[in-house]
């Protein structure tokens, strides 16, 4: 099966990474995909001022982002995804949130997919896995969740493997959350712990 | 469309101009947008290269102040910022051993600053595996290609974490 294209020309897409050398080879790989409108932010500040400047169409955030007011030990993108999404005036609170993260155990995707995230990517990441992830979100709508503790995008959904079978898991099956720490968790079951969700919640 | 789904809760469609946009016809095929981004990444690697290389002489200038100064810890946290701007890059430019030692190391740092206990003669072993998987020779290297090495290392790995109490 052939996996869907996805036309990146024209869309306002923010890169939001303290470190100016992993904006720089995130934003070469956006450009190999199409992308002609990249834009960077190396803190908090700048992020913020880009979302309220004007329209944003996707975001691609850092987990360790440092946040102004973020709950001691917890990393900042989680933060201000919540800051994002809580936001009722904020005309970018909808917009898809992909948090790029190298603490990658069981715990922290959980808290990410609860703060309201749409995607996690495993750094370092590749070209491949940065495509994947962009489609999934271009061609698998979610709908979105509004309640006093939570907005965003709904957790309960399947992923049926990527657009087009392109990285496609061995199985959806439910799975075991485990304990607070754990190992590392590769890309493959990052996906799974956001399809678990149904599970979990049902 | 909203829909009240319980009396605290409602759930409503969200077609973003990220999704209407990138679903449009002339996107650039999966095949042919990797490999366009691999040479994008060609570009900039010899600026991701000095990069990591002056990290890696960062975490190594850490390790002398670790050695003269053992009672100031600050250094700890700024040992851990070098080394995932390693692990966060290497596998990306084809240091995927580097990106595999970086990791562990990570981890210690990551104990060490909830407060275990740590041995510096461990981390510096783990520097200096850095600085060995960084050559020329260890590019394309997965770990389980060197297993006398990844194995050595999870060994003083496991050392520390047994000296531990949890």
């Amino acid at each position: 099966m052939t996996s869907p294209a996805i036309n990146l020309r024209d869309l306002v897409i923010l890169v939001a990474d303290p470190s100016s050398y992993l904006c720089m080879l995130v934003h070469g790989m956006l450009r190999g995909f199409g992308a002609n409108k990249v834009l960077e932010a190396k803190d908090s500040m700048g992020l913020l001022q880009s979302l309220s400047a004007g329209k944003v169409d996707i975001l691609l955030l850092d987990a360790h982002m440092p946040a102004p007011g973020a709950p001691s030990g917890e990393n900042g993108g989680l933060a201000l995804t919540r800051a994002i999404r809580r936001n009722a005036d904020n005309e970018n609170r909808t917009i898809p949130i992909l948090l790029m993260a190298s603490d990658t155990r069981e715990a922290t995707v959980k808290t990410a997919r609860d703060a309201g995230v749409n995607m996690v990517i495993a750094k370092p990441m590749s070209p491949a896995a940065l495509y994947d992830r962009l489609t999934w979100i271009a061609f698998t709508p979610r709908k979105f969740i509004d309640t006093e503790t939570y907005f965003g995008p709904d957790r309960r959904f399947k992923i049926e493997g990527f657009p087009g079978g392109v990285g496609r898991r061995k199985g959806d099956k439910p799975i075991e959350i485990g304990a607070e720490a754990g190992p590392a968790l590769a890309q493959n079951d990052i996906d799974s712990l956001f399809s678990a969700a149904r599970t979990e919640q049902s | 469309m909203t829909k009240k789904v319980s009396s605290n809760a409602t759930e409503f469609h969200v077609d973003t101009r990220f999704q209407q946009m990138a679903r449009r016809p002339g996107g650039i095929s999966r095949d042919e947008a990797i490999a366009r981004a691999q040479n994008q990444i060609d570009e900039v690697r010899p600026d991701l290269e000095a990069h990591l290389d002056r990290e890696l002489t960062k975490l190594a200038l850490l390790m002398d102040d670790a050695t003269e100064n053992p009672a100031n810890l600050r250094w700890i946290k700024d040992a851990n910022d070098h080394t995932r701007q390693l692990r966060n890059i290497g596998t990306t430019i084809g240091l995927e051993l580097l990106t595999h030692i970086a990791d562990t190391l990570c981890e210690m740092f990551d104990r060490i600053r909830k407060g275990e206990d740590y041995s510096l003669e461990s981390i510096k072993c783990y520097v200096d595996s850095l600085h060995l998987a960084r050559r020329g020779e260890y590019r394309n290297i997965k770990p389980e290609d060197v297993p006398e090495l990844t194995e050595g290392l999870r060994q003083v790995a496991e050392k520390l974490r047994r000296k531990t109490p949890v």
